[in-house]
Formats: C-alpha cells, sequence, structure tokens
C-alpha cells in the first residue's frame, strides 16, 4: 500500500511503510488552478510515482 | 500491621459451583484460597487479612443489598488495601470485581486492585484509579497473578509512587475512558500549568491517555505489477451523489465500496464528499482529486499494471476512534485479500 497524504509526518509516526506528500489537505491528489488537460497529466504523473513506491521494498516508514 | 480485605466469588471461596451462585455475600476472618497465598507472601509485613465472598448470581441480581453489605465488612475490617479476584476471563466475576473495587475506590478512598484478562466484560464497568493487573484468560495463569498482586501491594506499602506508576504501566491494562471529576482548578488553568511544566522540562501527563497506533509489518509487493489488481481507497467520505448508505460525515462506523466498472472518470454532480474534517468544495468539482481513477484509468491502459479493481473503498476518517478506524481498516483489508488484490493505493486528506 501506498498512503497519499499531506500529514506525511503523522503517517511516518503511526508506522505506515510508503508514503507520499499529496498536493493540498482537501484534494490531496488534485491540482485545481490548472486547465483539466494539464491536472490529469500531473495526476497520472503523480499515480506514476505512488506505483513506482509500490514496487519499492520497504522495511520502515519512508517518503517518497 | 497491613490489614487486606479480599473479595472472592463462591468458586473461588471454595463454597461451590454454579448451584452456589446465588450465595449471599458473606465475611470470613481470615485468607482462603488465592488470598492465602498472598497473606503468606506478605507476612514479613505483619498482615491482617480477611475475606468477603459473594456468588456470582447474587452479586449482580441483588447489588444493593451485596453492597450494602460490603460497607458493613468494611466499617467493621476497616482495610487499608481492598482486592477483588483474580476473574481471569469470566465475566460475571469480572464485573464484580470492577463493581465492588470502584465502589471501594470511590467511597474509602484506599486502593482498590483486581486482575483479569482484557476480553473480560469487567473492564468496561472499571472505575477511575482502580488498579487492574492484567492476567491471562484462566486460572492456569493463576500464580503469576498472584505474584503481581504481591508486588503491587508492597510497592503501596513501600510508598515509592514511582515504583507504582512502573507497575502501573507494566502490568495493569490501560482502560482508555472518560470519566467525570472535581478538579481544583478549572480545565484552561490546568492547561496552561501542563502547557508550562513542559516548557520547563518538567515531567508531566496529560489528562488524555494518549492511545499508541499499534505496529504493523510493512507488506511488499509480491511478483510484479503488470500481474497486479490494484485497489483504491480513501478516507475522504466520497459517496454516488445523495449519499445512498448514509456514510456519516463524521465520527465514521462503516465503510462502502461503490464500482467503477465501466467508468473512466468520476464526475461532478454523480459523487460528493461526506466529511466534516475538511473542505469538500474542490473535490466536488471533480471527484478524481480525491479518487483518482482518471488517472489510474491512463495507466491501466499503458500496461503499467494490469487491472484496476472494479471497486473503490470508502470511508470517513474524522472525529472517529482509532479502535474503530482500526475495525474499518481491518474489513477493507479483508475484502481486498479474498478479491485477490496485489496493492492498494489510499488517499487521505
Amino acid at each position: 500500500m501506498v498512503l497519499i497524504t499531506c500529514l506525511s509526518n503523522v503517517a511516518a509516526q503511526v508506522g505506515i511503510g510508503r508514503i507520499m506528500g499529496g498536493s493540498k489537505f482537501h484534494y490531496p491528489v488534485g491540482q485545481p488552478e490548472l486547465p483539466p488537460e494539464e491536472e490529469l497529466r500531473w495526476r497520472v504523473s503523480l499515480m506514476e510515482k505512488g506505483l513506482t513506491a509500490l514496487e519499492t521494498p520497504v522495511q520502515e516508514p519512508k517518503i517518497f | 500491621m497491613v490489614k487486606v480485605l479480599h473479595y472472592l466469588n463462591q468458586f473461588f471461596a471454595g463454597i461451590g459451583g454454579e448451584e452456589k451462585a446465588g450465595q449471599e455475600l458473606l465475611f470470613i476472618p481470615g485468607p482462603v484460597g488465592a488470598g492465602a497465598v498472598i497473606e503468606n507472601e506478605l507476612k514479613g509485613h505483619g498482615v491482617e487479612y480477611a475475606t468477603i465472598a459473594c456468588g456470582d448470581n447474587y452479586f449482580h441480581e441483588e447489588e444493593e443489598k451485596a453492597i450494602r453489605a460490603m460497607g458493613a465488612a468494611l466499617e467493621r475490617f476497616q482495610p487499608d488495601v481492598f482486592l477483588a479476584g483474580p476473574a481471569f476471563n469470566a465475566g460475571r466475576y469480572g464485573l464484580a470485581c470492577a463493581k465492588v473495587c470502584s465502589w471501594v475506590r470511590d467511597n474509602w478512598r484506599i486502593p482498590a486492585i483486581t486482575g483479569m484478562h482484557e476480553d473480560n466484560p469487567g473492564t468496561q464497568e472499571v472505575g477511575r484509579h482502580v488498579f487492574v493487573i492484567q492476567t491471562g484468560a484462566s486460572a492456569a495463569a493463576m500464580r503469576e497473578s498472584l505474584q503481581r498482586y504481591t508486588l503491587l501491594v508492597e510497592r503501596l506499602l513501600a510508598g515509592n509512587e514511582t515504583a507504582v506508576e512502573n507497575f502501573r504501566a507494566e502490568h495493569c491494562l490501560s482502560i482508555p475512558r472518560r470519566f467525570t471529576v472535581r478538579s481544583d482548578a478549572p480545565d484552561y488553568v490546568r492547561a496552561v500549568n501542563l502547557l508550562l511544566t513542559k516548557l520547563n522540562g518538567q515531567p508531566y501527563e496529560s489528562e488524555i491517555p494518549r492511545v499508541e497506533a499499534k505496529r504493523h509489518p510493512i507488506p511488499n509487493l509480491t511478483g510484479s505489477l503488470t500481474d497486479a489488481t490494484v485497489a483504491l481507497v480513501t478516507e475522504g467520505g466520497l459517496v454516488p451523489k445523495g449519499n445512498p448508505d448514509r456514510l456519516e460525515s463524521s465520527r465514521g462506523s462503516r465503510y462502502f465500496k461503490y464500482s467503477l466498472n465501466g467508468r473512466e472518470d468520476l464526475r461532478r454532480g454523480e459523487f460528493e464528499a461526506m466529511h466534516t474534517g475538511y473542505d469538500t468544495s474542490t473535490v466536488d468539482q471533480d471527484p478524481d482529486r480525491i479518487v483518482p481513477l482518471d488517472a489510474m484509468r491512463v495507466l491501466e491502459k499503458a500496461r503499467r499494471f494490469k487491472k484496476l479493481h472494479d471497486y473503490y473503498f470508502v470511508t470517513t476518517g474524522t472525529g472517529a476512534m482509532p479502535s474503530k478506524m482500526e475495525e474499518i481498516g481491518a474489513g477493507i483489508a479483508e475484502e481486498l485479500a479474498s478479491s485477490g488484490i496485489g496493492a492498494v493505493i489510499l488517499t487521505a486528506t
């Protein structure tokens, strides 16, 4: 599992393995200031990073 | 000289089994059963020991009478320390131990000690300041449990508060419940005092017990993502418009799954977020900002992974008890595991 959140430190404290910083607290995988196509492109790259995190073996909390 | 009064049920007092469960409360001068072991251990301190015993059913059916009789026994014996149990995982006995100890602590202001297994329903009835020694589930753990009773009594007699608190941390069940108590200072004074103590580097203890998160092993991907079904999970409260299952917007107690089958993205007006922990307006405008379906479809088509799971899972992660969230997490994890999901992306606000 990879957790996408803006509270990375809290996630690390409770022992989540894979942590990724989201965009904003109230829309972790959004960029509303971008035009829709660019926002989608940004989100695809964020999720691509998430998938890479999933492929990375970890033993203790790691912020990607 | 220390005076110890020990509460036992009819069984552990050797009066009888289920057929004696209606036994009224008895005062017995001297130790009985478990009490004899503790008395022997405490001999060096000059101990005077007495026992009160009562049937498991009698206590619950005639609680007022039982408590009255117990009050009379306390009046007569004037104990310095009160013990009850250990009750292990015996429910009626555990409840009685919790109630008598709470009553004694509240009305006599002497240390009250009981012992039980963490699953005993008696843990729900334990009042403030009662020591609840953690024991095994059955009387097989008797010897070890009694050693702990003795050790705690000795530390109390020695008046060493640090040693008592260490014992509490090591051997007592932590029962994070809220109690109404009268205090000398209003909350804002206590809060500022606590802050000053902390800033001065002095030892301090919060009035709200901290619930520590349980550590779980971190799972790693088995095999390749190109063979894995990936699922989306969120605590962001995203539900179909109109919230058909009535997911709570705070203090969530349930989770739901909703189909993504045949959808390429989540459209405004078809989904909405129920969550009092964040401003949901930006997510409501485009729900992909909390459940990133559109981006995952792009990566699915590019064969970055095998398949996106047909459902996303959702709960509301705000204002809830950690224990409830743990239950919800376990439920989601179990469903995902039984659907053969290889990896999960969880979005949180």
